[in-house]
Order: C-alpha cells, then sequence, then structure tokens
C-alpha cells in the first residue's frame, strides 16, 4: 500500500495534455493521497515506512498541493497548463518518497529527485531568464546534494556498512566514532543545507523562486524547501542519539542566525516582489534551523508550518498581481487594498503574517525562540535584532504594493478562495497553536 | 593489492586528465575510462559476491556506455565546436589539478576509517570530487560543466567504494538513475540554451543578480 501511495500523484498523468481534466486529476490524486496516508501511519513496506513526522510533512504537501492546483487551473488558463500539472505530478512523487522512505540512502535519492522534478517545473515554458535560473538551480542543487551524498556514505561507512535503515542505525549511534561522525555531519548540513536555502548557500533560491510561474514559485517555497529541512532534522536525531547534539546545535545556530541576517539584508536591495519573498524563504528556513539548534525540534517543525501556510499564500496572491498588472516590480504595484480587496487583503495579511505579526502563528514561533534563546542573552538579542532587520524590510514594500500609487488591474478567472483559506488556517494556527501535537511529533522524531 | 593500487592511481590520472584536456571527445573518452576502471574496482573488492557485480556491471552500462553515447550524441547535434574554452591555460589547469590533489591526499587521509576496504582509494575520492568542481567553476561550456559534475559524482562514488564497499545495491541503483536524469535533463536544458541564445556559454548567462 505505501507503493501505491508512492506512486499515487502519477494517475495525473493520465490526464494527457487536456487543461480541463488535468487539475481535477490533480486535486483528486492529492487528497487521495492524504486519505490514505492516513490510514498508513505505522506501515512499514520495504524500504518504506510512514511514522509521524513523516505523516505530517506529507499531509502537508499535498493539502497546499491540492490547493496550489486548484488556484493554476484559472492562472494557466490558455497556456500551456500540462506542463505544470506533469512536473508537479512527478515533482509529488519525489517528496511522498521522501517522506516514506526508512532508509537514509533512498532518503537522499528522492531529495535529489525531488530538485530534478522542480527544475521541471521552474523551467515551464523557457525564455532566456529561465533557462538562466533552472540551469543554475541544476547545477548548484546537484553539487549540493553530491557533498551531501558523501556525508551519507561517511554515516554507512562509520556503521561499518550495517544498514542504512533510519531506526536501526539509530539504535547502533552511541557506539560510532564522534569525530567521523561530525565530519559526516557538517558535509550533511551543507549539502541538504544548499537545498533548505541556507545563507551564504542559496544562491539559486531568488533566481529559481523569481523566474518559475507564479503556482510553481509557491510549490518550491511552501514545499521543496521542507523536504530537504526534514533530511536535516533526521540526521539532527541521529546525531543526537550519538550524543553530539551540542555540536550540531553549535553549527545550526550559526548557520541559522546568518541566514536571517544575510537574508535580512538582501530584502532591503529588492525591486521584485517574487524576489522579495524568496529572501523572506531564506530568512524563515534559517529561523527553523535555528529553532532545532535550540534544540527544540517541536518548534522548528512548527515553524516550518506556519511558513508553508504563508508563503504559499503570499507566492499565490503574488502570482495573482503579476497576471493582473502585468508588473515584477513593487514600485510599480499600487493600492491593491482598495483596488482589488478580495486579494489585496489576503495577500497583504500574508506579508504581515510573514514578518511575524501577531496574531499569526510565525509570531508566536518566533516568541517562544526568543524566550528560549534568551538564556543566552548575546544570542536572544541577536536573534531579535535579526528578525526587527527583516521586518522592516518588508514594511516598505507592504505600504507601498497595498496602499501606494501604482497598478492594481483585476484578472478574471482566478479562483481566490484558497487565498482565504490559508488565511483562515493561518489566524487558526496562531490563536490556538496545537503545540502538543507537535511535541508529540517531537517524541516520534527523537525518541522512537 | 598491486592490481587494486594501480587501477586506483589509474582513476586518479584520469580524473587529472579530464581536469586539464582541452577536447570534449577526448574528456568524454576519459570518463568512459574512469568508469570503466571503477568497475573493475568494483569486482576486484566483491570478493566474488553477486550482488557487488551486479552493481558494478549496471553501473557500468549507465555511466560508461549509456551517459558517454548521449553526450557524443549530443554534441553532434548541437553543432558548436568541441573544444573547451575556460579561463584557465591548459598549464595552469594543471597546476591547479596538481594542488587540489595534493589536498587532497593531505586532507584525505582524515577521512580513511580504520574499516575501509580500499584506505588508498579514500583520498583518490575526494581529489576527484574537488577536480570536478574545477572544471565546474573554470569552463564556459554548458557541456563541461556536465561533465564536472560527473566527475564529481565519480569521486563520490568511489569514496563510497573504498571506504564501506559501496552503498546497498538499490541506493547505488537509484544514485545512478538519479545522475543519468540529470544528465538527460541537461542535456534537454542545453538544447533549449542554444535554441533561445544561440550559444551555450554559461558565462555569458547573466541576466539574473542579486
Amino acid at each position: 500500500m505505501l507503493y501505491l501511495l508512492l506512486l499515487l500523484p502519477l494517475f495525473t498523468l493520465l490526464g494527457r495534455k487536456e487543461a480541463r481534466v488535468l487539475p481535477a486529476l490533480a486535486v483528486g490524486t492529492a487528497l487521495l493521497s492524504v486519505a490514505l496516508a492516513l490510514g498508513l501511519l505505522g506501515r512499514a513496506e520495504g524500504p518504506f515506512r510512514l511514522d509521524g513526522v513523516g505523516l505530517f510533512y506529507l499531509l502537508l504537501t499535498d493539502l497546499l498541493y491540492a490547493l496550489v492546483a486548484l488556484f493554476a487551473r484559472g492562472y494557466f488558463a490558455g497556456e500551456e497548463a500540462w506542463r505544470f500539472y506533469w512536473s508537479g505530478a512527478l515533482f509529488l512523487v519525489a517528496v511522498h518518497g521522501a517522506y516514506l522512505a526508512h532508509n537514509l540512502g533512498v532518503l537522499w535519492v528522492f531529495v535529489e529527485g525531488s530538485t530534478l522534478a522542480s527544475a521541471l517545473l521552474i523551467y515551464h515554458r523557457g525564455g532566456a531568464r529561465a533557462l538562466e535560473a533552472t540551469w543554475k538551480y541544476l547545477m548548484l542543487g546537484s553539487v549540493g546534494i553530491a557533498l551531501g551524498l558523501m556525508g551519507v556514505i561517511l554515516v554507512y561507512a562509520l556503521l561499518n556498512g550495517a544498514t542504512l535503515d533510519w531506526a536501526h542505525a539509530k539504535a547502533l549511534m552511541p557506539g560510532v566514532d564522534a569525530e567521523g561522525l561530525r565530519v559526516a555531519f557538517a558535509l550533511l548540513l551543507v549539502g541538504f543545507g544548499t537545498k533548505v536555502g541556507l545563507f551564504p548557500l542559496h544562491a539559486w533560491l531568488p533566481d529559481a523562486h523569481a523566474e518559475a510561474p507564479g503556482p510553481a514559485s509557491a510549490l518550491l517555497s511552501g514545499t521543496l524547501l521542507n523536504v530537504a529541512f526534514y533530511a536535516l532534522l533526521r540526521y539532527a536525531a541521529l546525531v543526537e542519539a550519538a550524543g553530539l547534539f551540542p555540536f550540531a546545535s553549535k553549527l545550526l545556530l550559526a548557520f541559522g542566525l546568518l541566514s536571517l541576517f544575510g537574508a535580512a539584508l538582501f530584502l532591503y536591495g529588492q525591486r521584485e516582489y517574487k524576489r522579495l519573498l524568496a529572501y523572506s524563504s531564506v530568512e524563515h528556513m534559517g529561523l527553523a534551523v535555528f529553532a532545532l539548534g535550540l534544540g527544540l525540534p517541536w518548534l522548528a517543525l512548527f515553524h516550518t508550518l506556519a511558513h508553508s501556510l504563508a508563503k504559499t499564500l503570499a507566492f499565490l496572491g503574488a502570482s495573482a498581481v503579476m497576471k493582473a498588472s502585468r508588473a515584477k516590480e513593487v514600485g510599480q504595484v499600487g493600492g491593491l487594498v482598495r483596488a482589488w480587496p478580495s486579494l489585496g487583503i489576503p495577500f497583504l495579511l500574508s506579508l504581515a503574517a510573514l514578518g511575524g505579526l501577531p496574531p499569526f502563528p510565525l509570531f508566536f514561533a518566533e516568541l517562544q525562540a526568543v524566550q528560549a534563546a534568551l538564556a543566552w542573552p548575546g544570542l536572544g538579542v541577536a536573534y531579535l535584532l535579526g528578525l526587527g532587520l527583516a521586518f522592516v524590510g518588508l514594511l516598505g514594500p507592504m505600504g507601498q504594493m497595498g496602499f501606494g500609487r501604482g497598478r492594481a488591474g483585476a484578472a478574471r478567472g482566478l479562483a481566490l478562495w484558497p487565498l482565504w483559506a490559508l488565511l483562515a488556517l493561518l489566524w487558526l494556527l496562531g490563536l490556538f497553536p496545537p503545540v502538543g501535537v507537535f511535541k508529540a511529533l517531537e517524541v516520534a522524531l527523537w525518541k522512537l | 593489492m598491486e592490481v587494486l593500487n594501480t587501477l586506483t592511481l589509474a582513476v586518479l590520472a584520469t580524473g587529472v586528465l579530464m581536469a586539464s584536456r582541452r577536447s570534449l571527445d577526448a574528456i568524454i573518452r576519459l570518463y568512459a575510462l574512469q568508469n570503466l576502471l571503477l568497475a573493475a574496482l568494483a569486482f576486484l573488492l566483491a570478493h566474488g559476491e553477486v550482488h557487488f557485480i551486479l552493481a558494478g556491471v549496471a553501473l557500468f552500462l549507465v555511466k560508461g556506455v549509456l551517459i558517454p553515447a548521449y553526450l557524443f550524441w549530443l554534441l553532434d547535434r548541437l553543432e558548436v565546436s568541441h573544444e573547451v574554452e575556460g579561463y584557465l591555460s591548459v598549464s595552469l589547469s594543471l597546476l591547479l589539478a596538481g594542488l587540489l590533489t595534493g589536498l587532497a591526499f593531505r586532507v584525505g587521509q582524515a577521512f580513511v576509517l580504520p574499516t575501509a576496504p580500499l584506505p588508498q582509494g579514500v583520498p583518490v575520492g575526494l581529489a576527484l570530487v574537488l577536480l570536478g568542481a574545477l572544471s565546474m567553476v573554470g569552463r564556459k561550456k554548458a557541456v563541461s560543466q556536465v561533465l564536472g559534475f560527473l566527475a564529481l559524482e565519480n569521486g563520490v562514488f568511489l569514496l563510497a567504494l573504498a571506504e564501506s564497499h559501496g552503498l546497498p545495491l538499490f541506493v547505488e541503483l537509484g544514485v545512478a538513475l538519479d545522475a543519468f536524469a540529470a544528465v538527460f535533463l541537461a542535456g534537454v536544458l542545453i538544447f533549449r540554451i542554444k535554441g533561445e541564445l544561440g550559444h551555450v556559454d554559461t558565462a555569458r548567462m547573466r541576466s539574473l543578480k542579486g
């Protein structure tokens, strides 16, 4: 049955190139996957197994994919929609594989697979800029992930080639050579960190997010970055089992802070709003890594959830803006809230959510992280400073696009209710953060 | 032991030559040869165990035959010159290749695990990774960057072989499949780059910044 869950998205390809059938198939396979996955928790088959953490990310990905696919129906009207749905289906297979993998080697294979499938998403219909972005992504992504593979190999060798099975490896960890495992973790962090988009390994990310068609950008930021982050979570748990978490924690905190400051500074120089959102992804993935470094995996999980929802909403909003105004730059778009409230309100609020304003869940997550980081005052103050810097960086574009002078326009045929659904979800999560659920997931990740 | 040493050194030689040669045809042939040598190493380390031999054969077919054939076909169809254009002269590339190899041998000692079946392969694997990276950043043509990536990937493969008899068979095959898919995809992109821009020079692709 796990194999069925893995391959289910491929049924989308039965829709051939029919722009009428494909969205329904895409949404259908994603929702079927959700139902199937819920019934398969705890099952194991071959190198696959579905545990709580895998299930969480799988559900998140499939639900977001369904919303994006619904939105994409109006977005690609008249264009070559099949490219999006076909590469989306391949992407979803790779992501399913990564979250189902119970073997560190298989996990690597599917993470790399997701790179290849998402390169197709970025390329879409081509053009010089998209080609450049795709090429850069493919080369940087592949080299990064090759370094990650060196880390996987070292872990395997440290286990004397006994196993790559995740639970088995974890049980063997306490006997592993500490020096070797440090080297392996550093390689893994750089390798998977390239794909997570950690500063200064993020170079592919702004180009890819800006040049991909809007719905694809939403998938990249909302779901693809999580895949590599999930691999890091797994390895952090292994390192913890070996008793080396203090070492990993320092590296994670450093990368997290670096990403926060690096991205926050870049927010100021951006004229295109999709690039702005891309740098905000670098920032938030850095914050998730930081939360993990604080020794709070539940918070890291929660942060990725809140970021995925807010960023999917923001990118869908941005693609609607681009479709209607035909302008890429912040300065050319204005007055969205007045002229087009059904889009302007959720879009503006998504930026507020990304800036960490209450009552949105990223505010709650950042507050928790500050409290924990203040145990080392310097760390807490640096974190707060970075947050403030990033918030101010988003504030200007927010005011301009929401209330300033410029084009707004309105596009017909776009389904905007997925945006409102995401906004409602964000609100709920912010007001009632389900901390208990995430602490249970942390136990599943760390202890079992 | 003698044979293993010779083969390992030969792999290193193909790596250095790949980083310094100027003709794409020669580099592709060197890459095919490198895979033949790596397959031979895999056989010798297999001690008759069937699944290692199967892995060796499958990998040789994918990386030693299929990928080089695809690259030759690609070069023919592209109708561009088969010469490598780089930022570095041949002598400078050789010098850098030598320096990187020396670095790999120095650092590599720290990577060798006590249980490694082919300890001398570890620094060579690292050297291939570094030389591959050198080719990727030092060259302008998209095809030569793909070849740099392939050399880098072979370095990772040798590392797996040297440290722990290689990864489990199904993982190894998955990795090879990924490599093939990446090369195939890169090939399609190269066609599009040529069609769209009229050249395959990645150094001239500079519209995206910051």
